[in-house]
């Protein structure tokens, strides 16, 4: 059975007629078409396809579409202002912590949720808050390093 | 987690993979596109009596159904063709594909995929590299003395291929010695386990079809389409969007022809993306689970007189690229060691597992850490400390290895020092910690490969490789060596990549070989087209061509700055003239001799170009209760000959030691007594997270080298995979009081280690 759904992704509301058994993942790529989601595993192990829900890290292949009706999507997509590109994105690039890229969107959602809860988190905070999101290339230095930057480099934006 | 500065390195890809806006095999949709679904056995070793289509061919929205009988009746892979593309009569493993659907939707496809009837008598099942190998087993392949193979395989049974190593007199030797020491360890199965699990689409235009898919080796993947469907190569065309990394997973030819058939039957483009249970169960690209026993001897000084050895080796049910693993792992286990009386037997077994294939320096990390598990025992047993006992026996700069081929500069006894100069450095040790070292070593691999190059009017550039990115930067870093050539910013340069229809031959991201073969195709491209413009700056300056240094955007006269003209400018005039374009390849290196030794079933991998070598120190520290054990840091030294790209340089390291720990404590295969993967999925297999990853200290010993890939740099990606499980197995030891015999070293396994109760014989395969 499908219906239509606005689904306000990034600031944008999509209205899509889906089936309501979809999970988010798949609809934000395959109807909304943002691709920048990436699924790997399907089962909320991998951490490719997070988003963020209401500002909360979510794992989108194992959301409804359909329960995020209503609420404020934001995906990688939506990360940059314009042409330019986000402290995170930014940094992650500077530091050598994107090789295949494959995780990066998910890894930077986690990321971002991390930062808006937590400002100035520790290494251990850090560790924690992307726990939930697998890379194999990296072995996680330099995207651990990016977070750090990107922490020291808000603050000092807000506190000036 | 602290990282070093490094000099900056802009990843051309990299806006793309941050943004969100790169796109992935997966992300791909065509106009009419079907989608596919296979179906697979749910038996690893069984007879088929009867397949029926006709339900699924007749469900609503599916537009093609194929078996066997559908594809040209071609046996394939390299070295034994052992296998065809849809199962034939006999299915040998839980993953292989009997059938495959094409439809409107992936529900459907799958729905249909599964209403396919298929009737399957089991047979035995070969679950285990002994069991393989002994009299009498069930044969996996009963009809495979009649598969065409290269000249020079020894096969038997189930003995997929046999080699040996010699040199000396072994046993003589041995008899000799003051000390013998005999080990024998395990190593369970692993996977590469991508982020990105594999995708292919495939559309036909005319007799032409164009397959988009996440290969590492498109070239491979093309040939592989033109030998099971029986096409010309100009007639496939192979393009890689960006890849979700490898890691060998992605190496070889897996499913793009199924996809082409497909799509050929249905008329309609098709688009395959494996779930995470295909993409641990049915790739013909696994790590090897592998069986080590080694015998040294020393004399009273503790130096190595005498190494004998046997190694079984898990094949799995049909031939992938295994055919050297046999030698390759019984160089490992001979070690970089000063031998002159070396025996080692090695042998892959067929079972009825997934097919084995390189993955990350194939045979090496089980190899290693068997060999450095072993070595700690040797130091043991002669009273010398770890560090000590290595320093009298590797091979050096001068020095002849195991098999006789003597070192030219070489970096073995430098990274074995600066490893542990820098763990000794570290502070003191908690209780239940220890620091354990280990030194790997890795051939670099030579191969033939092209480039192009084309300078536009503009003065912006387009090189045309056939490289492939999966991951590691290393295409990446080609331009920085085209726009050191030609004198110009780096951001001039464009790539064009990952594409059979538009670049030369290239080996794909496989065996290390990126920088090391393209590179010098395109520094042979680039340095013609810099010839052509210092020729066009000669006469526009009256001055000889050789007098001309191509330098920040502009051809000056050397010593006479004055005397200059704008490399733009100079493509602008060639863009009314002869054009700037070019092309090169890679001449093969010479590889090495061997001296005093014998193969038998030789497959080249005795004679080690530009060998690489690595030591890895792991601090590690046990929990006694529970057997778990975290490693705290990890300090690596290695010499890969010059690093063209040092942030690259630290990713590879810091990631192959990563993956190394996963090997190390947590990944392995396990198997039911059915030949099925009781493990596959991310929960069950764990890779480790950010919250598990060590401090990774870095050190690279840079020496030029000769006869090797460009500026002197060696193969540089495998190399940090190969020391790292070992390293900790050492450290474990020291801990515990002795060393666990299986990999990997699970909680379970250390804590029986520790207490006495671990299964000495460890679980095969």
């Amino acid at each position: 059975m499908s219906e239509l759904v606005n689904l306000e992704v990034n600031g944008t509301t999509y209205p899509v007629q889906i089936a309501l058994d979809r999970n988010l993942s798949g609809v934000l790529r395959d109807e909304v078409g943002l691709t920048g989601t990436k699924e790997g595993c399907d089962d909320c192990e991998c951490g490719a396809c997070m988003v963020l829900l209401d500002g909360q890290p979510i794992n989108s292949c194992s959301y409804l579409a359909a329960q995020a009706q209503g609420r404020s999507i934001t995906t990688v997509e939506g990360l940059a202002e314009g042409d330019e590109l986000h402290p995170l994105q930014r940094n992650i690039l500077a530091t050598g912590g994107v090789q295949c890229g494959f995780c990066t969107p998910g890894m930077l959602m986690s990321a971002q949720a991390l930062l808006d809860r937590n400002p100035d988190p520790t290494d251990e905070e850090i560790r924690i808050g992307l726990s939930g999101n697998l890379c194999r290339c990296t072995g996680y230095a330099r995207i651990l390093a990016a977070v750090q930057a990107t922490a020291v480099e808000l603050n000092s934006t807000s506190s000036s | 987690m602290t990282v070093t500065e490094l000099p900056p390195f802009v990843r051309a890809d990299g806006p793309d993979k941050v943004s969100g806006s790169g796109r992935y095999t997966a992300d791909l949709t065509l106009t009419g596109m079907l989608h596919a679904a296979f179906r697979y056995p749910d038996v690893a070793h069984g007879r088929i009596t009867r397949i029926d289509t006709s339900a699924a061919e007749a469900m609503p929205g599916v537009l093609a159904v194929m078996t066997d009988a559908d594809v040209p009746d071609v046996h394939y892979t390299w070295a034994v063709a052992d296998r065809t593309l849809f199962a034939r009569d006999i299915v040998r493993f839980e993953g292989e594909v009997i059938a495959a659907v094409a439809a409107i939707s992936p529900e459907i496809a799958k729905a249909a995929a599964a209403a396919i009837e298929v009737d399957i008598e089991p047979l035995p099942v070969v679950n285990d590299i002994e069991e393989a190998l002994a009299e009498g087993a069930p044969l996996v392949h009963e009809d495979w003395a009649s598969h065409t193979a290269d000249d020079g395989i020894i096969r038997d049974g189930n003995l997929a291929i046999y080699s040996a190593l010699q040199r000396g007199d072994a046993d003589a030797a041995m008899a000799s010695a003051a000390t013998v020491v005999s080990s024998r360890y395990v190593a369970d199965a692993s996977h590469a386990a991508p982020i990105e699990p594999r995708a292919i689409v495939a559309q036909w235009e005319g007799e032409k079809v164009t397959i988009w898919t996440s290969t590492q080796v498109p070239y491979d993947a093309r040939d592989g389409v033109c030998e099971t469907l029986q096409l010309p190569a100009s007639q496939v065309r192979i393009i890689v969007p960006h890849l979700g990394g490898g890691f060998g997973g992605k190496c070889g030819f897996h499913f793009e022809a199924h996809i082409a058939a497909l799509a050929r039957k249905a008329k309609r483009p098709v688009k395959l993306v494996f779930s995470r249970w295909e993409e641990f169960v049915a790739p013909d690209r696994r790590r090897e689970g592998m069986i080590v026993e080694l015998t040294t001897g020393l004399d009273a000084d503790g130096r190595i007189v005498a190494r004998k050895g046997w190694v079984g080796i898990d094949n799995g049910a049909y031939m992938a690229d295994c055919a050297f693993f046999p030698q390759l792992a019984a160089m490992h286990v001979a070690g970089p060691y000063n031998i002159d009386h070396l025996s080692i037997d090695a042998k892959l077994a067929y079972t009825n597992h997934q097919p084995s294939g390189s993955v990350r320096a194939p045979t090496a990390p089980q190899g290693c850490w068997a060999l450095e598990s072993h070595t700690d025992e040797l130091a043991a047993a002669a009273g010398l400390s770890p560090v000590e006992f290595r320093r009298r026996n590797l091979v050096d700069t001068g020095t002849t290895g195991p098999m006789g081929q003597t070192f030219d500069e070489i970096g073995a006894l430098r990274v074995l020092e600066a490893a542990h100069a820098a763990a000794e450095g570290s502070g003191p040790l908690a209780e239940n910690e220890a620091l354990g070292l280990a030194v790997g070593w890795w051939p670099s691999f030579a191969v033939p490969a092209g480039a192009y190059a084309k300078m536009h009017g503009d003065g912006s550039v387009q090189l045309i490789t056939g490289a492939q990115e999966c991951g590691t930067g290393a295409v990446m870093t080609l331009r920085y060596l085209a726009a050191e050539e030609l004198g110009i910013d780096v951001e001039k340069i464009q790539l064009v990549y990952q594409d059979t229809g538009a670049a030369p031959f290239g080996p794909g991201a496989t065996g290390s070989q990126t920088l090391l073969n393209h590179g010098r195709a395109v520094e042979t491209a680039t340095r013609d087209i810099a010839e052509q413009l210092r020729e066009l700056a000669a006469e526009q300056l009256e001055a000889a061509p050789g007098d001309i240094v191509l330098a920040d955007g502009v051809a000056s006269v050397a010593g006479t700055p004055t005397a200059s003209i704008a490399i733009d400018e100079l493509a602008g005039i060639a863009a009314g003239g002869n054009l700037l374009i070019s092309s090169g390849t890679a001449d093969v290196p010479e590889y090495p001799t061997l001296e005093g030794s014998h193969c038998v079933g030789d497959q080249g991998m005795a004679a080690w170009l530009a060998p690489q070598f690595s030591c890895h120190v792991a601090k590690v520290r046990v929990d006694r209760d529970t057997g778990v054990t975290r490693v705290l840091d990890v300090f690596a030294a290695h010499d890969n000959g010059t690093i063209l790209n040092p942030i690259g340089a630290h990713g590879q390291v810091e990631g192959g030691i990563l993956m190394g720990v996963g090997q190390a404590l947590t990944e392995g295969t396990q198997y039911g007594d059915d030949g099925t993967q009781l493990n596959a999925g991310l929960l069950e297999y764990k890779l480790q997270t950010i919250a598990d990853a060590p401090n990774i200290h870095t050190t690279f010993i840079e020496i030029p080298t000769a006869n090797a890939g460009p500026k002197g740099s060696k193969g540089l990606a495998e190399a940090p995979n190969v020391a790292t499980a070992a390293a900790i197995a050492n450290g474990i030891a020291q801990v515990v009081g002795a060393h666990v015999t299986q990999l990997p070293m699970t909680a379970e396994r250390v804590w029986d280690t520790a207490n006495g109760t671990a299964d000495q014989n460890g679980a095969s395969a």
